[in-house]
């Protein structure tokens, strides 16, 4: 008896909240599956065939790979005029979303909830899109990126731009400088370092986006995927997909050296 | 004079304006290469205006008729996708502390890496002859990527919590088990759920292109009115996709503000 009054009461359960949470993602879970199909049955019909396919996709077709080396140099060279491209324009959208830096509420406003729209489709459909406003090939891909670039730096590097010692660009106006000079001045170099960092990183996710554009015909070794999955040369899909996890892979690791660096 | 002139720093090329000139000639290389010429890039405001004109008016019956029923397609692969990752995460995030498990955990990250490096798209190019074309395939594959990232966070998530409550479940005779039901899945399911609501938001995107390789979705639906040049029924595709998504990233912040208060 006086145990139970010693010991802290147990916290009350709000067991409306866990069982309708419960309740709400299993219904949602069941709707999704009978609306996906979604049944092991088939999985299990299926199972044979498809692993005849992934047998067959062992080993990839080395000897095929010469024929990869000039399309996956231009996924890399979309990626990097995508990167720079995307990195300039960035600039000028991130000070602008920036709340301490912005010339007007409104421009902020403005820049923020365009950009916030604009992140919202991924970057295979702008891919689409530009492929079809500038025609097939690799100058849409590098388009897609640009646009995929700004959304990106410019989310990341407006934080950091809101996040700088204002004492520096306040001196800069006290002294008469204009806007830009405390941007030159006060500002961007206090927040140099994130932005070359946000910059790699950019690019690390654009050379892993443009192993895929060409899939809807914006250029570079996707495209070489897309017509090579289409008549089922698995061996070969397998080598493509190979070789971009290396790249990626390679990329992103020098990325990340130079990244850590920075920090 | 002289002692300002030693006090400033040497003039010369710097480190920064090295890499500025470097970054900007392989900049020009690789848009020699693409063909991307200046008079390309000053003709491309006006050739996007001319495009974004034949985009309006959307035709919204066809947005009803067809994007809707495509774009519920994709939340519901998404969904399937995040709850399969969820269901094969928790054990593995678990597995995957160092805190917790010392020799197994470094296994279980090497894992998590590799399933990370693939994207959903490549995944779903095998997915779709082994399971058919269609949805399903599009949420295996968005499963099995997830799975990487989401035991990667989780991971974290574990080895940063108190230690405490799990030597006190021990020290008062508990299991292993008990300490993991007891001491660590309390402490670390509020910000894990977070994980994996914030990964649902990415997925809708993601399941949103796959239908670019017939593993249904909105993404087939785009692809197809693109390719046929209907682009007022592009229009609706691009502005039901955009409201979807905020709504959806509107409604996942806010659940996730409120379990990581």
């Amino acid at each position: 008896m006086n145990d139970s009054a010693m010991r802290p009461l147990r916290p009350a359960r709000n067991w409306a909240l866990i069982l309708g949470t419960l309740l709400g993602v299993t219904m949602m879970t069941v709707w999704s599956a009978r609306g996906i199909g979604f049944s092991l049955t088939e999985l299990a019909c299926n199972l044979p065939g498809g692993s005849r396919l992934l047998v067959e996709s062992w080993p990839p077709e080395f000897s095929y790979f010469p024929r990869l080396l000039a399309p996956l140099l231009e996924t890399l060279q979309i990626a990097v005029v995508g990167t720079v491209i995307g990195g300039i324009l960035a600039v000028p959208v991130a000070v602008l979303a920036a709340r301490n830096l912005t010339p007007g509420v409104l421009v902020w406003f403005l820049d923020r909830n365009v950009m916030n729209v604009l992140r919202t489709l991924p970057d295979l459909f702008w891919a689409m899109l530009f492929a079809a406003a500038v025609g097939f090939g690799p100058v849409a891909g590098a388009l897609a990126l640009t646009v995929f670039t700004i959304a990106v730096i410019s989310k990341l590097w407006s934080e950091s731009l809101e996040a700088i010692d204002m004492g520096v660009p306040e001196a800069v106006r006290a002294a008469g400088g204009s806007w830009l000079a405390m941007l030159q001045f006060g500002a961007i170099p206090q927040a140099l370092p994130h932005y070359v960092s946000y910059a790699l990183y950019a690019f690390e996710l654009n050379v892993r986006a443009s192993m895929i554009l060409g899939l809807v015909g914006a250029g570079g070794i996707g495209m070489v995927l897309e017509t090579q999955r289409s008549t089922f040369e698995y061996p070969r899909v397998t080598l493509i997909v190979l070789s971009v996890l290396v790249i990626v892979l390679v990329i992103e690791q020098i990325s990340e050296a130079i990244r850590r660096r920075l920090a | 004079m002289s002692t300002k002139a030693a006090l400033r720093p040497p003039p010369g090329v710097g480190w920064a304006t090295q890499v500025t000139l470097g970054v900007a000639i392989v900049f020009l290389l690789c848009a020699w290469a693409i063909d991307l010429t200046p008079g390309a890039l000053a003709n491309l405001p006006q050739q996007m205006v001319t495009v974004l004109g034949f985009f309006y008016p959307a035709d919204m019956s066809y947005g009803a008729s067809r994007v809707l029923p495509a774009l519920i397609e994709s939340i519901q692969i998404a969904w399937i996708g995040t709850i399969i990752a969820a269901l094969l995460s928790l054990p593995l995030a678990l597995l995957g502390a160092r805190t917790l498990f010392p020799r197994i955990a470094r296994l279980v990250k090497l894992i998590s890496a590799t399933a990370r490096a693939f994207p959903e798209i490549l995944l779903a190019i095998y997915f779709v002859p082994i399971v058919g074309l269609g949805p399903f395939a599009g949420a295996l594959a968005i499963g099995i990527s997830s799975v990487g990232m989401l035991t990667k966070l989780g991971a974290e998530v574990v080895e940063s919590i108190d230690m405490g409550p799990v030597e006190a479940v021990q020290a008062a005779g508990g299991s292993r088990l008990l300490a993991l039901r007891y001491a660590v899945v309390p402490q670390v399911l509020p910000e894990i759920v977070a994980h994996w609501l914030f990964r649902f938001e990415l997925n809708i995107r993601a399941s949103a292109v796959l239908g670019v390789v017939g593993a249904g979705g909105v993404g087939g639906v785009l692809l197809n009115t693109l390719r046929y040049r209907h682009f007022e029924k592009a229009a609706a595709v691009l502005l039901l996709t955009i409201l979807v998504v905020l709504i959806i990233d509107v409604a996942s912040g806010a659940i996730r503000r409120r379990l990581l208060r």
